[in-house]
């Protein structure tokens, strides 16, 4: 039979993973009202970096009629560290969003099916669970109308794609008028 | 409470979560295609599989024929361009029986699929149940019996109300079932798959 102390470390380890599955999924909640998606933004570190991409980034537009971004969280497969103190989840999330068809500007709302799957880091400070890391894959995100197959396979990989900030710049194919260089 | 009814109860919900564990992990390992990890979800004395119309498939040998041999094409594990499985896992009922020993588990199933029909790569939107057996072996959880039923299988572009259903997935030049699908009702059958549990008020 096992002793008091071992069943508390195996109740404790229990309550860890139901925190932390609340805590992922009101994160997916609050996403309803902060469109986020974060494959494509880059990374983010430290908490400036988590303010500036939540709050500076996503969140400093003025709301607009018709923008919509729910994120269902779903499937989530939770492991606290054998130390209790932090956690690793994987979960889906299948989003469905109206958002302007040119990301962080102005445009005609676009109805967007989006899915991803997150594998996120956790830690426990003072009783509490938080979020460490957030690491979100993005599968698709795809016009409503057209689905994630509608672009048929191409010959062979884009031979050069490099868009801005990168630097690279597509070279012209003619020499110089007046220097010939 | 003494300590032995205390464990009993902490041992009833640690089976709970490690079977919706076994159950998502199942379905992400699908998504990666990695069959033979699928096969190691498996007892070695399992019962069986039965996935849409492919067919009754017995015991490990079945679960082996299913995964590696019919939908993995002979490949273990595989990762082809265009090839999308995402098999969402929502809603998981799970109920332990008395004995701790085996569980019956429902789950509904959401899945974004692109797949070759034919020669052509189709998107699909599909929508199935789950009823499924569970077995404890050396404290772990595994699956004993595995049962997809199909509501329906639909073109992307058309919806399930236009084409409920793609195309039958029931035959293969070389790998046959062992029995025919125990149930393969589609959409707008009306067929439910029947619930491994009783109404949790009224006991119906």
């Amino acid at each position: 039979m096992a002793t008091l102390e071992e069943l508390q470390a195996r109740i404790t380890r229990l309550d860890d993973i139901k925190q932390v599955e609340k805590l992922q999924r009101i994160y997916g909640y609050y996403l309803d009202c902060e469109s986020v998606e974060v494959a494509d933004f880059g990374v983010y570190r430290g908490k400036a970096g988590v303010k500036k991409f939540y709050l500076d980034l996503l969140g400093s537009k003025p709301p607009r009629v018709g923008e919509l971004s729910i994120g269902m969280i779903m499937q989530g497969v939770v492991d606290i560290d054998p130390d209790g103190k932090t956690a690793k989840g994987r979960w889906y999330c299948m989003s469905i969003e109206a958002k302007p068809t040119i990301s962080l500007h102005e445009g005609e709302l676009r109805q967007l099916w989006g899915n991803g799957i997150y594998e996120n880091e956790y830690v426990k400070e003072n009783g509490k669970w938080l979020f460490k890391k957030v690491f979100y894959f993005l599968n698709f995100r795809t016009p409503y109308e057209d689905g994630w197959l509608k672009v048929p396979p191409p010959d062979a990989p884009p031979t050069n794609y490099a868009p801005y900030p990168s630097g690279i710049h597509l070279q012209p194919h003619y020499k110089h008028p007046i220097t010939g260089k | 409470m003494n300590l032995e009814e205390l464990e009993k109860r902490v041992t009833l919900m640690e089976d709970i979560q490690e079977i919706e564990n076994l159950q998502r992990i199942y379905a992400y390992y699908f998504d990666l295609q990695r069959w033979e990890d699928i096969v190691d979800l498996f007892s070695d004395n399992a019962e069986s599989v039965e996935i849409v119309d492919h067919g009754l498939f017995l015991g490990k040998e079945g679960v082996k024929k299913m995964y590696w041999d019919w939908i993995g094409k002979g490949i273990r594990s595989a990762n082809q361009p265009w090839i999308q499985f995402i098999i969402t896992q929502i809603g998981g009922v799970v109920d332990i029986s008395p004995d701790g020993k085996t569980a019956w588990g429902r789950w509904q199933t959401w899945l974004c699929e692109a797949k070759p029909f034919g020669a052509f790569p189709k998107q699909e939107w599909l929508h199935g149940y789950y009823e499924n057996k569970y077995v404890k072996e050396n404290g772990k959880w595994l699956f004993s019996k595995l049962h997809w039923n199909n509501t329906f299988c639909s073109p992307f572009e058309d919806g399930w109300l236009k084409t409920p259903l793609m195309g039958l997935m029931n035959y293969h030049p070389t790998v046959k079932p062992d029995a025919p699908p125990t149930a393969f009702h589609p959409y707008p059958s009306g067929y439910h798959l029947p619930y491994h549990y009783r109404h949790p008020i009224t006991g119906a």
